[in-house]
């Protein structure tokens, strides 16, 4: 199937990047003064939060396409986005507690980022969850779709309340991971390591929207 | 717009009677209500923590399980009997369906907090009549979250496996945000804190309820059309 | 500078194996008919 063909090349190409992404930022991208190596896990766990957080939007977007048009190849973006968008979500709450623990000296914090990972990846989950335990596939994409929709309503509070928390509750912290303003070698090894995600973003939902295809074709029903 | 709140208040009426005749889902409530506030009072150790700093967490978790309850069974009596077909064919619209379950919700959780709240006040020894007001303000806006959000997602769980199961799960991350604004702000009444302190969370939970009930009115119909 | 690369290592090598996992699961899923 030759889409399913194309999303293995762009992966391909993604991963054989990645490594390219890795060899960049680890020996040829400056370590940062004040936290050390252990900064470096920067350039992948912002590219991977800011995937999570945009496949979520992704979601409700073709959610509320979905529920006016009823294509079915909305719904089948809308899972293969939120499969991907949930293992995203998995390496910025893996990658973040392991950068937090050196840096912070504890492995959670409620900063921005992480908490809203979290709640992003516990809708990721009910979301999938509620595909699973539906069996019919015009009922499965609508409640599908209800549920994207109220996911991506919710992220802007979570943005709003952690500002203000952050404005009641000043941090006492020196060492903030994500700095503002990143010298040039920096920033071109993100720019580079974003570029490389969204590269895998497109590969891995093509494939699995293939995956989804393929198995609707595989079973005719009624 | 009038024939929708007509509507909605006739389902209102009809949940209401029905539960309040058979009652044993409001008395379960009441009872559980009492039994958490009384596990929480004794696995406290009074000369080490002081009530007034677990006690905000405390009533809100006990509000939560009460929101949980009422929801779980929000479409339990429609699925009996395949009553829903019934609402269905009715000449009402959808709309007025999620906004009768909802008020009718609303009344079953806030009767089930109206026992909870004092019994609090009373095992936690927590001066809660100088702040009455803006409480009860903080307590109205998040349950209206809660239940805004769980009225429209029961409509969509009570069909499936482990329905039970699945419909906290789907909730948690809406709940999270509604409950974390609350605890704050009932954490800052409570500690005699300005009331200009409370004002940015509430402003939250008011916002959130107005995009939240606006959203589920809007898409609850998805949930139930063929 | 404070000495922390057993963390940068570790975390490179747990979203490596998070990205080709995935990889690795979808390709096997497409395999079955």
């Amino acid at each position: 199937m030759k889409l399913l063909k194309t999303g293995r090349w762009i992966t391909f190409v993604g991963l054989a990047l990645l490594a390219a992404v890795y060899v960049r930022a680890i020996a040829f991208t400056p370590v940062e003064r004040m936290q050390g190596v252990a900064q470096k896990i920067f350039y992948l766990h912002v590219p991977a939060a800011i995937w999570t957080e945009t496949g979520m939007i992704l979601v409700g977007v073709a959610s509320i396409f979905y529920l006016f048009l009823k294509d079915p190849r909305l719904d089948r973006f809308a899972e293969a986005t939120a499969e991907v968008g949930m293992m995203f979500g998995t390496i910025v709450l893996t990658t973040g507690p392991i950068w937090g623990k050196p840096i912070w000296g504890t492995w959670w914090t409620w900063d921005a980022r992480l908490t809203l990972t979290l709640l992003l990846f516990l809708m990721y989950v009910g979301y999938l969850l509620l595909r699973g335990a539906v069996t019919e596939p015009g009922l499965r994409a609508r409640y599908a779709a209800v549920l994207g929709i109220s996911g991506m309503c919710l992220v802007p509070f979570v943005h709003l309340s952690v500002y203000m928390f952050r404005t009641l509750h000043p941090q006492p912290i020196v060492l903030k991971p994500s700095a503002p303003s990143l010298p040039g070698a920096m920033l071109a090894t993100l720019a580079f390591s974003f570029l490389v995600f969204t590269v895998l973003y497109v590969g891995f939902v093509t494939q699995r929207y293939a995956l989804s295809l393929l198995r609707e074709q595989a079973e005719p029903h009624a | 717009m009038r024939d929708v709140w007509r509507h909605a208040w006739l389902l209102v009426r009809k949940d209401l009677l029905v539960e309040f005749r058979s009652r044993t889902a409001i008395l379960s409530a009441v009872v559980f209500t009492i039994l958490v506030l009384l596990v929480f009072n004794f696995g406290r150790d009074p000369t080490a923590v002081a009530a007034v700093d677990l006690a905000p967490s405390i009533l809100w978790v006990t509000f939560t399980f009460a929101a949980m309850l009422a929801l779980n069974r929000a479409f339990q009596l429609e699925l009996e009997n395949q009553a829903l077909d019934g609402l269905l064919l009715a000449p009402v619209s959808r709309s007025s369906i999620y906004l009768g379950k909802l008020i009718a919700n609303l009344v079953f959780v806030a009767t089930v907090e109206a026992v909870g709240l004092p019994l609090f006040a009373l095992f936690f020894n927590v001066s809660v009549v100088p702040v009455l007001g803006p409480l009860l303000v903080v307590i109205a806006l998040a349950t209206i979250g809660f239940v805004a959000v769980g009225t429209l997602f029961s409509a969509m769980t009570g069909r499936t496996r482990f329905a039970e199961l699945l419909l906290p799960v789907l909730l948690l991350p809406f709940m999270l945000p509604p409950l974390i604004w609350a605890v704050l702000a009932t954490a800052a009444l409570l500690a005699g804190r300005p009331l200009s302190e409370t004002a940015g969370w509430l402003r939250l939970l008011a916002a959130f309820d107005l995009v939240f009930v606006t959203l589920a009115f809007f898409l609850f119909p998805a949930t139930v059309n063929e | 500078m404070p000495e922390n690369t057993a963390y940068m290592v570790t975390a490179y090598i747990v979203t490596a194996a998070i990205l080709v996992g995935y990889a690795v699961l979808l390709y096997r899923r497409t395999l079955k008919p």
